[in-house]
């Protein structure tokens, strides 16, 4: 029998950190995943509740939380959990050369790849954008020659109308001899910028910049595209002191370096731990006795493989990434537990046809709702099973896209799980 | 005459396409894009072509620079057979054009090798005619990377090997599928197998009429030949299945092919029962483990193990049963490489214009194993070990010839 004290189903954020912080408490764990989830796709910052139900921007996230409804993820999870878990979440970046900056109670704003701004939480150094805005009086916008999807001209667009029409706007164009072939990405300018040629190059042309020549050097901002180097911030950290002054990655699309960096810090920080990762397995039931589940059924290649424990954390994505999937219409189905789920009822509350509107979505509650252990509950609040945790995206109740609080619910829920 | 029903539709690898939601996690973790500008990537060509069911009749050329490694596979949260999707565009494209020379000599490892063997001293003459054909270039015309050695021949294959052990009879029985490279090339991985089965209470039996898993034809585009090498192999593997019998593989590549790859290829229902009959070695002896019946009177090994894991291995999604066993060793310690793809692909890395690509993606595992001095280097691919020799000198083995040496 393949038996550990914690089996984790899902390899997103919320998954990577359940089996984190359960391993950390030395419990021996199991982390079943099948495909990448959504944490290469974000940027890596945490936002933890950028608007409210009424699409209000918020300044003070940790208060905020005290007025959301009842069935919110943050009402169960509680401020002290969440406070705890960015403690726990910070700690390990920072040991692992990815140090986050933020507060719980206000936003930071970070560039985004068209240079509006959006607000966040915690980001790292390298993408805290309102952490070194002030003082800055010449912004030099940095694009890569052939590489897709960064705009210079909108950015300066935009950047105007965020940072103000005092300021000096430059656009550079950086040459990396990556072109010929396909487009290039962000992850392939990362990657050369791995090596030393790559990042001697690129501090030679940001040298090269109108705006340094003449007056404060620290009065100049360096936005780029998230590039600076595939792993940690080493490479932020040279080009920021080679050039002399703060140099600020934008979020972009994806796929997203800086999620790669955090995906892999977090992998090698459970490796680290002796955690069994299992890749490419896809968890189709499980096995219950009364209210408590013994293990979980995972498919392999040809077969099913089942793993046992005494605590399961449930981290599948929800909607978005299978976790939580519907076949007929109003009738969402959770397919490994069979658990719940909570949906908005009625098609005329389902959605709103403004896909970018100010309401949020009703089909994007849809979840599994939880007692504040985090257990899943049934319609009349009772709980259904006493072994079984619900962390991130799978959890009901909150729009993560409308409210901007998508790796916030992840990284709280998870954390509070694991410590359950 | 075997039978052709198929999969439903909605659960055929080659419809797969219409679920991609376009999220690029297949390119980002692509470990050919990452050494080649010139490959546009999986999502541009597998599953954005494969949604028109290849009913088009426009090639991406780009596509002959997909190994077939699978961690598009691996990456996808949408149940994408990418990589398949790449095998059978690639083999589309072939129905209309030709092979280069070498691909008919990459492809068809086991007919050479059933030919040198038929011979007399067919092997050394073989094994010399190599290093002659290097030597003179021979091979660098013919578009095979002149830099690597061929795998050598053994004097004798493993089916010879094999006549000559003494078993202990038992009624637990496992088939073992040796592939091409244990019954040519290294033998005494097969050998080291069956002691290990044996200690554990099982006789294994060799089934002669298996041929060819039929990888290397695969990735170079043969599929009907492939689809032939299935069809044998398949009706062999149900054969075994009515009578209880499981069919073991110790190559991660050749059981990837035997349970997941044909069904996915060709889709057929019984290419998918047969695949419920094939495991892994070690997965296998993780089962008995499950079960409290693995063997656990081992010698100390007292050892570091650096390894690898095969990428065909994490698309099995069994994890890594390696590890778990490995835990009743003794005094030994694994360490994971986790370095990525070591760029070799069956033989994607033989191809001269696909040597340097090759050579590339494994530098990082490279440098991991020159860091990490470890005692031994461990690796279940054939393949992957050559690469490991190849680019750092170290000498890797199989885990199972660990193992069978802590039964003495
Ligand atoms: C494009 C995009 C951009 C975003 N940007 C931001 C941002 O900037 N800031 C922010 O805070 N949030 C952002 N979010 C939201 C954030 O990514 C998610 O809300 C949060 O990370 C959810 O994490 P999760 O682990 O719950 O789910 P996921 O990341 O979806 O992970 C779920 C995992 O479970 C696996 N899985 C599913 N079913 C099974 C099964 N049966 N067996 C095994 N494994 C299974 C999936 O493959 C996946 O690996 C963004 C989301 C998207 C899509
Ligand atoms: S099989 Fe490997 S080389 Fe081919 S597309 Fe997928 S990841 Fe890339
Ligand atoms: S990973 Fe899967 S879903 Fe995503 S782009 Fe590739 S094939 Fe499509």
């Amino acid at each position: 029998m393949i038996r550990s004290d914690v089996v984790v189903i899902g390899g997103g954020f919320a998954g990577l950190i359940a089996a984190l912080a359960s391993a950390k408490r030395g419990k021996s764990v199991t982390l079943l995943t099948y495909g990448e989830g959504t944490l290469t796709l974000n940027s890596g910052v945490i936002d933890v509740l950028g608007f409210d139900e009424n699409h209000n921007a918020v300044e003070n996230p940790l208060a905020a939380i005290e007025n959301l409804p009842a069935d919110h993820p943050y009402k169960k999870i509680g401020t002290k959990a969440l406070e705890e878990s960015i403690d726990f979440f910070t700690a390990v970046a920072r040991k692992n050369h990815i140090p986050y900056h933020g507060s719980l109670d206000r936003q930071m704003m970070v560039p985004t790849a068209v240079g509006t701004l959006k607000p966040t939480c915690f980001a790292p150094h390298s993408l805290s954008g309102s952490e070194v805005f002030p003082g800055k009086k010449r912004i030099v916008i940095v694009g890569i020659k052939g590489l897709k999807d960064f705009y210079g001209d909108i950015m300066v667009e935009n950047l105007k109308k965020s940072l103000g029409e005092d300021k000096s706007y430059e656009v550079l164009e950086v040459e990396t001899g990556l072109t010929g072939g396909r487009d290039i990405t962000t992850q392939d300018v990362a990657r050369w910028m791995d090596t030393d040629e790559g990042t001697s190059s690129f501090s030679k042309q940001l040298l090269k910049a109108e705006s340094l020549q003449n007056g404060n050097t620290t009065d100049v901002l360096f936005v780029v595209p998230q590039v600076l180097g595939t792993k940690g911030h080493a490479c932020y950290q040279t080009i920021s002191s080679r050039v002399g002054t703060d140099v600020v990655e934008t979020t972009c699309l994806p796929p997203s370096v800086n999620g790669m960096r955090l995906q892999a810090l977090l992998i090698d920080s459970l490796r680290e731990l002796g955690v069994d990762i299992v890749e490419n397995t896809k968890v189709v039931g499980a096995e219950k006795d009364g209210t408590q589940a013994t293990a979980v059924i995972a498919q392999t290649a040809s077969n099913q493989k089942r793993y046992y424990a005494k605590k399961f954390i449930l981290a599948t994505g929800g909607f978005y990434s299978g976790g939580i999937t519907m076949r007929d219409f109003e009738q969402p189905k959770e397919m490994i537990f069979d658990l719940p789920v909570y949906f908005v009822k009625g098609e005329e509350n389902w959605s709103n046809k403004e896909l970018f509107s100010n309401k949020p979505q009703g089909f994007a509650k849809t979840g599994i709702l939880t007692d504040e252990t985090l257990r899943p509950v049934d319609e009349s609040g009772k709980r259904v099973l006493d072994n079984v945790y619900v962390v991130g995206r799978n959890l009901g109740g909150y729009d993560f896209c409308f409210e901007h609080s998508g790796n916030g619910v992840a990284l709280a829920s998870a954390y509070k799980a694991a410590m359950m | 005459m075997s039978d052709k029903t198929m999969i439903d539709e909605e659960e055929r690898a080659i419809y797969s396409g219409d679920h991609c939601l376009s999220c690029t996690s297949c390119m980002a973790n692509c470990p050919v894009m990452a050494a080649a500008k010139d490959y546009r990537g999986p999502k541009l060509v597998a599953p954005a072509h494969g949604r028109m069911h290849f009913s088009e009749d426009d090639t991406e050329l780009s596509l002959d620079f997909c190994s077939n490694c699978k961690s598009c596979d691996r990456a996808c949260p949408s149940g994408v057979a990418v990589s398949t999707l790449n095998m059978l565009q690639r083999a589309e494209y072939y129905k209309k054009h030709p092979h280069p020379q070498r691909d008919d000599m990459l492809a068809h490892a086991e007919k050479m090798a059933k030919l040198v063997n038929a011979l007399p001293l067919g092997t050394t003459f073989a094994n010399l005619g190599m290093k002659i054909g290097r030597s003179l270039g021979m091979f660098d015309s013919m578009g095979i990377a002149g830099e690597r050695e061929m795998p050598a021949y053994a004097s004798n294959t493993f089916a010879q090997e094999f006549r000559k052990i003494k078993q202990p009879s038992s009624d637990k029985k496992v088939v073992f599928f040796p592939g091409c490279s244990i019954n040519y090339n290294e033998p005494h991985i097969g050998v080291a197998f069956v002691k290990v089965m044996n200690a554990n209470g099982y006789e294994v039996i060799l089934d002669e009429a298996f041929n060819c898993c039929g990888s290397p034809l695969v990735v170079t585009g043969y599929l009907d030949e492939a689809h032939e090498h299935a069809e044998n192999n398949v009706e062999r593997i149900l054969y075994w299945k009515r009578q209880g019998i499981p069919v073991v593989a110790t190559c991660t590549s050749c059981s990837l092919m035997l349970r997941k790859e044909y069904e996915e290829l060709f889709g057929e229902e019984a290419m998918k029962e047969a695949g419920e009959n094939v495991y892994d070695a070690f997965e296998f002896l993780e089962m008995l483990d499950a079960e409290g019946k693995f063997n656990t009177k081992l010698a100390p090994v007292n050892e570091k193990f650096l390894y690898h894991v095969p990428c065909h291995l994490k698309a099995a999604g069994i994890g890594t049963p390696v590890v778990s066993i490995f835990r009743h060793l003794p005094g030994a310690k694994v360490e994971l490489a986790d370095a990525g793809c070591c760029g070799m692909s069956g033989n994607y890395g033989f191809k001269k214009d696909k040597y340097e690509i090759s050579m590339k993606i494994g530098e990082k595992l490279f440098s991991r194993i020159k860091a990490a001095h470890a005692d031994d280097v461990i690796c279940e691919c054939p393949t992957c070990r050559m690469q490991i020799q190849h680019g750092t000198q170290a000498e890797p083995c199989h885990p199972i010839e660990i193992l069978a040496k802590a039964y003495q």
